[in-house]
């Protein structure tokens, strides 16, 4: 084990169940395993037979697997840097060979990086550290971190190397960075969980990405937007609307700047889910434009990836060839690249100039092939020549190394990490991938992007058309907040990742008994990333103390009493914010089965707008002053806008 | 609905009251037309490992449509219940072919037919009648053990078994109103019909071709869905390819490009590849040639083969295809070994004066997904469209006011069950009867038939289903917007005709 990955070796410490993570499980280093635990998911932990008790283990070294996401050449092209977000560090190999170089520990769950016009310096984006970390490319050492943003994801250089731009997934904003310092010198407004970024090979324009549409009203079509920076001016010059667009992903721009593509999901979240079939729930289309579809200024055409009896699920990484003739994206939830002949492309874009967003017809005339990389792919990267395109597949730390000539993968670079596969990576798999829903169309991670929520409401069948509409609720740290569902009505995970998804979402026969015993250990296993509203030890703001205490009143603001069931802290009680119970708190429709609904946790509530069970709350603040005219959900009117602000300020350290 | 064949004038009851065809599979059989004699063996290139199972019969009427018709045009019960007879009027039974020898499946049987292999590999289902006497009945055949059982049995006649996942199987069984498509467990209880079709005086035959591995049933019928036209017109008619999840719900037309398959006789024979850079392709026949169908074309694809008639295809697991085939009408139908992508038939095995057809290889396959029934515990199902105007035939430029359903009376007449608002957007939400042959017209305002559906479908009790269009096509999903039907109500318009309901 290198160096690095021995200053992060985990001492367990707690349930395995607890600290194995999403895409982030890094971020919990100390755990302790119970030997059934261990047992049952065939960990890595071990146990120790000397010790009296079973359940305790032995500290044992864990090594994180890998999950590279992203890949950059060195300047000169004969290095690889692999961005791995699991193990939180960059390996660095031979392009050529795959032989790993140097493994550099750069921060907890890194999701972006960039190098800097000379190449001597890489920064690195710590999602859960809110860090940039930057790298000296010639000592292959850390040598400053920067704090930045909350949930730093993408970063991007400018072309004199003196500025920094980073995509804050929580704050959904770009911060402009002194590259030489690290100081904040400007926060850009993007779209609703900005993510990804890529600079014009001009330097002319920076165009960032967001994986949540942005906010809207009620049961509307999710808009999202690529944001166009301009990096000189350090301003936001346009808003290129992606129509229907909901997780939106890589964007990449053709070398002369005229073609650009973006990788995104189109969900049907207003349509009543009555089947699967026939793109019903999600289409994996990308979006092209500019100059060269010969349509117009602001011209841009969403393309669907998909066909009539298979799906390419979950579009995420692309890349244009220096020609311009093929345009690659990764499929993640399909485990396949998608390669996209532009000339036909642009021929059939203007042969159906109504568009065909929704034709799953289409693909036959542009697409070329499919090329099956490793598990979860990700970013891609195409070598200078466009030769050689290179795959990160997350979820079994390789490199695939594809022949751009042949469509064929010529070489697989193994990353250094676990050999062995746990069982909570087993269900980490099953968790990202398509393949067990009706002809591959959609994994858990459609709706759980990054295993968190996608904030959207969706129209579920079983209740009928049109009735029981639900909000998507988070994924983190659910584990003791049974039963699941807005009504309650599964007292477990297995249940709902079992048989309620099997009949209702995947309409297909889904996993056996160990696969969903692997998919629920992961499910129970997502951590709840950091909360970006507390302060180090457990102090709070006055603000927050002033809501905490709004939160337990026991008396109103006219000295009466609260009745004890209608008290903020009667329902949303306990470590999670939630008694685990149903409640009638009047927020109910007339479209709704029952005004009985499940008190959802509080965990990170402040990311997961909208609210209520149906998400007609657009924010928080709605939740009372719209929703709660008679004060069922707990005494509010009584409170002024301050007061609201405060218990809000408060709520939001959950 | 988008599957159904949408015309855009009213259109008659084509082939409502006609006497219908019995298909097996894609071909039929009878002594009409003597067979020509073959050469007997297995080619030397053959694997002799290959182990294949053959119906084998001296006569063979081919292709379906030519003459299977002619005693069915009385078109009454009575005379159907021995239509499965009239398949096979010189006799069938079962071959297992392997390294140039033909033995006997099951010789204890008077006639054996319909053989399709199980997923490991170690038992088949085969359609037999233990004397001449008896009907046709479901049995299963554990190969190494020769160890028999009666798998479903009963009044009438049973055709066609496959394999389902979750130790179901699925086969057409004679009624009163044709040949229609049941499932039930290994067992052979929980007896399920699947398609509502036809009427007494209308009789549908319906026969399952292969399970995709999807769990999808392909199944084969009539064209327009619904209507028994297979022997009765030279212009319309002829077999086409469907789909239905294994509890009956999703009827839909595999493709919607109809009309160019009706120029070519229909498509009838359908399998799905499993092997090389076709896997996942349907493959059929229209007769003289074969076609396919594909995931990424919403239209069918060619296919490479010589001219010649086919009358089934098997896999073999180096991927290359087992079928059988005549070069022409007066020779039998003998085994060929045809390369995938070449133009050559390499004889395989023949037995002089029997027509060797519809082979399955012997061989473990991969099982297909099972599918979870989502069915509600109704009597009637609830169906919407998105937009009424969406169509292959034409988007249609203003909305219709109104759509009428109606359902199939027992003497073959079209019942009308009401009419519903079409909102503004061209959605609307009905509730139907449940399993019952139903079809749709969109009306103007003033009552006229601005489309109608030629065929019929059904809906199954408890079933939920959207279309996009009227006859959109499979390739056409939805587009993300709330029906506006919805926004006034999210109680469908009672159009089931008396039935229970639904809470």
């Amino acid at each position: 084990m290198s160096r690095q990955l021995s200053a992060s070796i985990v001492i367990a410490t707690v349930l395995l169940a607890v600290f194995a993570g999403p895409d982030m499980r890094a971020a919990s280093r100390t755990a302790k395993s119970a030997t059934q635990a261990a047992q049952a998911t065939g960990s890595v932990a071990s146990t120790d037979a000397s010790q009296d008790d079973p359940d305790e283990v032995r500290a044992v070294p864990l090594e994180q697997y890998a999950s590279p996401v992203e890949l950059l050449f060195s300047p000169d092209g004969a290095w690889l840097y692999v961005l791995c977000q699991e193990s939180g560090e960059v390996q660095v190999l031979d392009a050529s060979s795959g032989r790993m170089l140097k493994r550099i520990a750069v921060g907890r769950v890194p999701r972006g990086f960039a190098l800097s016009p000379r190449g001597d310096k890489l920064y690195v984006t710590s999602s859960w550290d809110d860090r940039v970390a930057v790298v000296d490319t010639r000592l292959l050492r850390v040598i400053a971190t920067w704090r930045v943003g909350a949930e730093p994801t993408g970063i991007a250089v400018d072309r004199t190397g003196t500025r920094l731009f980073v995509a804050n997934r929580i704050s959904s904003d770009v911060a402009v960075l002194d590259a030489k310092t690290g100081s904040e010198l400007r926060r850009l407004v993007a779209g609703r969980g900005a993510s990804y970024m890529t600079m014009a090979a001009d330097g002319s324009r920076l165009l960032v990405t967001h994986v949540y549409p942005n906010p809207r009203g009620y049961r509307t079509v999710p808009e999202s937007e690529i944001t166009i920076i301009d990096p000189q001016t350090t301003r936001v010059v346009e808003r290129m609307p992606l129509h229907s667009i909901a997780g939106t992903f890589h964007v990449a721009l053709s070398t002369d700047g005229r073609l650009g593509v973006v990788a995104h999901l189109h969900p049907k979240n207003l349509v009543p889910l009555a089947h699967v079939e026939h793109g019903w729930i999600f289409g994996d289309t990308i979006t092209v434009f500019g100059p060269d579809l010969g349509m117009g200024p602001g011209s841009a055409v969403e393309v669907p990836l998909d066909e009539l009896d298979r799906y390419f699920s979950y579009p995420f990484g692309v890349a244009i060839s220096p020609d311009k003739r093929r345009i690659y994206i990764t499929n993640a939830g399909s485990d396949v690249v998608t390669v996209v002949d532009v000339r036909r492309l642009l021929a059939y874009i203007h042969a159906h100039p109504g568009g065909f967003a929704e034709n799953l017809g289409a693909s036959a005339y542009y697409v070329e092939a499919h090329i099956a990389v490793g598990a979860n792919p990700r970013g891609v990267l195409l070598s200078r020549d466009g030769r050689r395109l290179y795959v990160a597949n997350r979820l079994d730390d390789t490199v695939s190394v594809v022949n751009t000539a042949s469509n064929r993968v010529d070489k697989t670079f193994a990353l250094d990490g676990p050999k062995t596969i746990s069982a909570l990576r087993k269900g980490e798999r099953i968790f990202y991938s398509a393949r067990y829903s009706f002809q591959g169309q959609i994994g858990c991670t459609n709706c759980h992007i990054d295993s968190t929520f996608d904030g959207l409401t969706w129209d579920l069948e079983p209740d009928g058309f049109g009735i029981g509409i639900v909000d998507n609720r988070l994924l983190e740290d659910i584990r003791n907040t049974a039963p699941y569902k807005w009504n309650g009505s599964n007292p477990n995970i297995q249940t709902e990742c079992g048989v309620r998804t099997e009949r209702y979402f995947w309409r297909s026969q889904n996993y056996n008994d160990r696969q969903l015993a692997d998919l629920t250990l992961y499910v129970r296993s997502i951590p709840a990333r950091p909360n970006r509203w507390r302060l180090p030890n457990g102090q709070m703001t006055p603000a927050q103390e002033r809501g905490r205490a709004l939160f337990v009143r026991s008396v109103d603001n006219f000295g009466k009493p609260i009745a004890v069931k209608n008290r903020c802290v009667y329902c949303h009680s306990g470590p999670m914010g939630t008694d685990q119970k149903s409640f009638d708190v009047g927020t109910g429709k007339k479209t709704d089965p029952s005004g009985l609904f499940d008190t959802p946790q509080l965990t990170n509530i402040a990311l997961t707008a909208p609210y209520l069970h149906d998400g007609s709350a657009r924010s928080l603040e709605e939740i009372w002053t719209v929703y709660n005219p008679e004060d069922r959900h707990g005494r509010t009117n009584d409170l002024t806008k301050d007061e609201l602000n405060d218990l809000i300020e408060y709520l939001k350290t959950r | 609905m988008r599957e159904m064949g949408w015309l855009l004038k009213p259109a008659p009851l084509a082939g409502i009251g006609c006497a219908a065809a019995v298909l097996l599979s894609g071909f039929a059989m009878q002594n009409s037309q003597a067979p020509t004699a073959s050469r007997s063996g297995v080619s030397a290139g053959a694997s002799p490992s290959l182990e294949i199972i053959v119906s084998a019969a001296p006569g063979v009427m081919y292709p379906p449509e030519a003459g299977a018709g002619a005693g069915h045009e009385a078109g009454v019960a009575a005379e159907r219940k021995s239509a499965a007879d009239k398949l096979y009027p010189d006799g069938v039974h079962l071959l297992l072919v392997q390294a140039s020898k033909a033995t006997p499946l099951v010789p204890e049987f008077a006639a054996s037919a319909d053989a399709n292999v199980s997923f490991d590999g170690k038992s088949i289902l085969f359609a037999g009648k233990k004397t001449a006497a008896d009907h046709w009945q479901i049995w299963e055949l554990e190969l190494a053990g020769h160890k028999l059982r009666k798998v479903i049995a009963g009044d009438g006649d049973y055709l066609h078994p496959l394999y389902l996942p979750g130790r179901r199987l699925v086969y057409s069984r004679q009624t009163g109103h044709g040949l229609e498509l049941e499932a039930a467990l290994y067992d052979g209880t929980e007896q399920l019909p699947l398609t509502h079709l036809g009427a007494d005086d209308a009789p549908v035959d319906v026969m399952a071709e292969d399970v995709l591995e999807d769990g999808r049933i392909l199944f084969e019928t009539g064209f327009p869905l619904g209507t028994a036209s297979v022997v009765s017109s030279a212009s319309s008619g002829h077999p086409e390819l469907y789909l239905v999840y294994s509890d009956g719900s999703g009827v839909e037309s595999y493709r919607c490009d109809h009309q160019e398959a009706q120029k070519l006789g229909g498509r009838w024979g359908g399998r799905q590849l499993s092997y090389g850079s076709m896997a996942g392709d349907v493959l059929f026949t229209h007769g003289r040639t074969l076609g396919r169908f594909t995931s990424p074309l919403s239209a069918e694809a060619s296919v490479v083969a010589p001219a010649a008639e086919y009358a089934g295809l098997a896999e073999a697991s180096e991927g290359n295809w087992v079928v059988s085939a005549r070069r022409t009408a007066r020779q039998s139908f003998s085994l060929m070994e045809l390369r995938p992508g070449t133009k050559r038939l390499k004889p395989l095995y023949a037995q002089a004066g029997m027509n060797l057809v519809e082979p399955v290889i012997v061989a473990p396959r991969t099982t297909p997904r099972r599918h979870p029934t989502a069915l509600h515990p109704w009597t009637t199902a609830n169906l919407m469209a998105l937009d009424v105007r969406i169509s292959r035939d034409g988007n249609l430029a203003a909305v219709p006011a109104e759509v009428r359903v109606e359902t199939l009376g027992a003497d073959g007449r079209a019942v009308d069950l009401g009419t519903a608002p079409i909102a503004e957007d061209g959605s609307y939400f009905v509730t139907v009867p449940g399993d019952k042959p139903i079809r749709f017209a969109l009306l103007n305002a003033q009552g006229g038939i601005v489309r109608a559906q030629r065929g019929w479908f059904w809906a199954r009790a408890g079933e939920q289903r959207i279309c996009v269009g009227c006859h959109s096509g499979p390739e056409q999903a939805p587009e993300n917007r709330i029906p506006a039907v919805l926004l006034k109500t999210t109680v469908p318009v009672n159009l089931s005709g008396g039935a229970e309901g639904q809470k």
